[in-house]
């Protein structure tokens, strides 16, 4: 009863209408006091923290009509989206996008294909902020924060009865509404989102009558309610449901077509217990289960036979208590301890597998004098498959002045084996090839040899060597720079050392005249460059910035081959072969030397009226192998370096209720059919957001 | 003074290689000046007929029954595969191995690890690579780096690097070779080659 009538006061007394904070005020002097949580799992200042840290803000996301996670991580610095037909997935630092963890509210989110996860899912509507770690974090967060960690904090809801809705709809009949609403009062909140997100697909070939984007729609849902007991428990629960289909149709061979719907399905639900025990000491309990499904039937289209039909679940369950204890002002103490049990079943795999595994981690945040912030810590993840893992990690930041700081961090990343290493069991039926995950790999030769399709052995499988994690060793040097209140300049220097890459590698051959492959720690590659970024308020009104990363990326092994006289190319004019030199080594596919963007937002509030212009140019990067060496060396290898413009233009009405919007994305519609697939060309879009919030 | 002992070292090591390098030509039993031709053969004709036979130490295509020869004839074309008169392939007893190098580099023919063509395992292959579905698409372009030391029937070596499957040896990288419907004709080999007649393994 206590509780109910606050909530009846509330709604019979406020009669006036406010809305919600959807200012297009860009306030440059609000970055000191910004507070991030993604590199230390604690509250830090974002001026503080001794690790690369990006933070993007909800209100950059509306100003620039971008409503998908792929849209905004697309115009960041140093990050590229990759293009690849299991998706759109994210590079950072030269990683390839297996190596970032992707989590909403701090959770891993799962359902990668080959590595990937599609960013696409993630609707950027109902958040907050989006922080990006660069460097490994497997410190705190374990397996797959080799390259960094995104973070998606959804927003919390606003005092008193908020709602609203929003839409976009342009190109391609590309559309996505959400509707939002929620209720909190001092104890308690409760807040429900819903987008749809839909596409009619597009052709990068209209001719063929083959889309190389299908048509597709999406919803995704999202509760949030939490509850505080007293001044020092607290409940919150979340969940969350995604669900995409998808049309494909694609040729099989000249006259023959084949067509048919996938499912995507992902839920997630997380209890977070929280208590504070005293000021200085508090413990959160998190569980956490995540199932991510899909499903596709694809058939002929003349006689309806199965062409393909394939299933995958996936299911990642935790339950974990981290307790951080600030043993005095300047030095605070975080600890967690974790269980996890994931399985996964599929129609490449032999049965229903499982992974168990446990962790421990711990880290110290001391600042021995005002301007020097000192981070150790390291995490031990012990798994039921395979080799346990040690990941170290020790970061600093000093203060030389008010204005700058300097951070360095050095640190250790790993990636588990996934899945499709260890079990995969898969013969490809049209061209007869098999690969078998490490596990398998045993049982798969027998098998084949009993069926007498085996010719030869090539290394025998009691023979392998267990599956390691591959590892990375990284440093970060940087700065951020801060002279007066109007700029804002960072910059990273990175350099990550990457061990025990998994790759595969041909275990038998078959009598017909194909391969047995299996998964090995092969390769030894590195990745280093600089990062820098600059923000500028020119006048009021008008804030300018730019970014700029340089990035090299090679094979080790490649490197040494080079060095011993052992690669070779052809001279694409006589055809004879040549002996390659180092220079001539274009490095790790899909890395592009330079990448850099410039911003410009001007933004007038008197009228509301917010102009938003981005450009975002991605330099050339090698993209095959024409000249049968492996490797990407000559100038057809590459793709041409390509810039998108994307532009906004938005109006507020209604008290800053109300945002009209126009949106472009590659508005000198750039294209490259052959090789970029996930162009589709200029995307014009019509925008409308309405909020409100009553006290 | 670091500098003249880096020197000596240099010609030290330089004096005694030229010394064993000599005393090898010295074991040979055929000490005679070197019978080294080198020869580029442009196109070809392996698309008129299924295979078309060639003769290293002519130069020249073989045809009629000197193809039924066990000496005659030294490489036979076939489509993508290439033969060497032994084995399964011919009455010979020519054999031939794939070695990873440049063509001048190669100055010396290896003296074992040769093959014999057998069913299904010829003694020269994985020097093309087939492109598929990547750009351009279904090509067999030569891979670089693999040329082919040949020890003929008669016991004379030979190293070959194929060069081109297309007429004309063309620029593989233009838009015309990618485009189908403008890509030359295939089955027409272009390949250099040395031969040594004097018998020995040298390419020099």
């Amino acid at each position: 009863m206590k509780n109910i009538l606050p909530w009846v006061l509330v709604l019979s007394t406020s009669t006036a209408v406010y809305a919600q904070r959807d200012t297009t005020r860009k306030d440059s002097t609000k970055q000191l006091k910004e507070v991030v949580v993604t590199g230390t799992r604690t509250a830090k200042s974002l001026q503080q923290v001794p690790i690369p840290i990006t933070r993007i803000t909800s209100e950059e996301i509306k100003n620039r009509g971008l409503v998908r996670l792929n849209e905004v991580l697309s115009e960041q610095t140093g990050i590229n989206i990759l293009d690849d037909p299991h998706g759109q997935g994210i590079q950072i630092q030269g990683f390839d996008p297996a190596y970032t963890l992707i989590l909403i509210d701090g959770l891993p989110l799962i359902g990668r294909s080959t590595g990937i996860l599609e960013l696409s899912r993630i609707t950027t509507n109902n958040i907050d902020r989006i922080e990006i770690v660069k460097g490994p974090t497997s410190s705190l967060y374990g397996s797959e924060a080799m390259a960094g960690v995104v973070n998606i904090i959804t927003a919390e809801p606003a005092k008193g009865f908020s709602g609203g809705v929003a839409g976009r709809y342009g190109t391609n009949k590309n559309a996505d509404i959400s509707l939002n609403s929620s209720y909190k009062t001092d104890k308690f909140y409760i807040s429900g989102f819903a987008n749809r997100n839909s596409s009619g697909g597009y052709s990068l070939q209209p001719a063929s009558g083959i889309p190389t984007v299908s048509p597709f729609h999406g919803y995704t849902l999202n509760g949030k309610t939490a509850y505080r007991f007293d001044d020092n428990t607290s409940l919150k629960l979340s969940v969350r449901y995604f669900t995409n289909d998808q049309d494909s149709r694609f040729s099989v061979d000249d006259s023959r077509f084949a067509s048919g719907k996938g499912t995507e399905k992902d839920f997630n639900i997380a209890p977070v217990l929280t208590h504070r025990f005293s000021k200085k000491d508090v413990s959160v309990l998190q569980l956490y289960r995540s199932v991510y499904k899909t499903n596709s039937d694809i058939r002929y289209e003349d006689n309806n036979d199965v062409y393909d039909q394939t299933y995958f679940t996936q299911t990642f369950n935790r339950a974990e208590v981290q307790n951080d204890y600030a043993v005095q002002d300047n030095l605070k103490l975080t600890a967690g301890i974790g269980g996890q049990y994931e399985t996964v079943e599929a129609t490449r795999y032999t049965k229903q597998q499982s992974f168990t595994s446990g962790y421990g981690y711990f880290q110290a945040d001391w600042i021995p004098v005002k301007k020097l912030d000192i981070i150790a810590g390291g995490r031990f993840d012990a798994h039921s498959v395979y080799k346990s893992q040690f990941s170290p990690k020790l970061a600093a930041s000093y203060a030389l002045s008010d204005k700058l700081t300097i951070l360095g961090s050095a640190g250790k990343g790993y990636k588990a084996p996934d899945f499709r290493q260890l079990y995969l069991n898969f013969t490809n039926a049209e061209v007869g090839y098999s690969v078998f995950g490490y596990e398998e790999a045993k049982a798969g030769i027998a098998r084949l040899q009993q069926e007498g399709q085996i010719e030869t052995v090539l290394i025998d499988p009691s023979t392998l060597k267990r599956l390691n994690a591959e590892s990375s060793t990284a440093f970060n040097f940087g700065f951020r720079y801060k002279p007066v209140a109007k700029l804002y300049w960072t910059a990273n220097l990175f350099r990550n050392n990457i061990s025990n890459l998994i790759e595969t590698a041909a275990i038998a051959l078959k009598t017909n005249g194909q391969s047995v492959f299996s998964y090995f720690n092969l390769n030894k590659v590195y990745t280093q460059g600089v990062e820098t970024d600059i923000t500028y308020q020119l006048f009021k009104a008008l804030q300018i910035g730019g970014g700029f990363q340089y990035l090299e990326a090679y094979d080790q092994d490649v490197l040494d081959q080079i060095k011993a006289g052992k690669v070779f190319t052809k001279d694409p004019e006589t055809n004879l072969t040549k002996a390659l030199k180092r220079s001539d080594y274009g490095g790790l596919l899909g890395r592009s030397k330079y990448t850099y963007n410039i911003r410009l937002n001007y933004n007038e509030e008197k009228t509301g009226i917010n102009t938003s212009v981005r450009a975002v140019y991605r330099g050339r990067y090698g993209y095959k192998d024409s000249d049968g060496n492996g490797i990407v060396n000559r100038d057809d290898e590459y793709t041409n370096g390509y810039m998108l413009i994307n532009a906004s233009v938005s109006k507020l009405f209604m008290n800053n209720a109300l945002r009209l919007q126009i949106t472009a994305q590659n508005l000198f519609n750039h294209k490259d059919p052959q090789v970029i697939l996930n162009l589709p060309g200029r995307l014009i879009y019509a925008r409308l957001a309405y909020n409100f919030n009553k006290q | 003074m670091n500098k003249f002992k880096t020197l000596s070292l240099a010609f030290g090591a330089a004096a005694i290689l030229l010394a064993s390098s000599c005393s090898k030509n010295n074991d040979d039993p055929t000490p005679e000046a070197s019978k080294l031709t080198t020869k580029t053969i442009a196109d070809l004709d392996g698309a008129s007929k299924a295979t078309v036979y060639f003769s290293l130490a002519t130069g020249a295509e073989v045809t009629g029954a000197d193809t039924a020869s066990a000496t005659k004839w030294d490489l036979k074309f076939k489509s993508t595969s290439i033969f060497t008169n032994g084995g399964t392939s011919g009455t010979g007893t020519a054999q031939a191995q794939v070695v990873s190098s440049t063509f001048e580099a190669l100055t010396t023919a290896p003296t074992a690890d040769y093959k014999t063509d057998a069913t299904g395992a010829p003694a020269i292959s994985g020097w093309y690579t087939y492109t598929a579905e990547t750009a351009p698409q279904h090509a067999i372009l030569a891979t670089p780096g693999k040329i082919f030391v040949i020890k003929t029937a008669d016991g004379k070596y030979a190293k070959v690097e194929m060069i081109s499957y297309y007429k004309g040896n063309p620029n593989t990288t233009t838009t015309t070779f990618a485009d189908l419907t403008t890509r030359p004709a295939s089955r027409y080999y272009t390949f250099r080659y040395a031969y040594q007649g004097d018998g020995t393994t040298s390419f020099k």
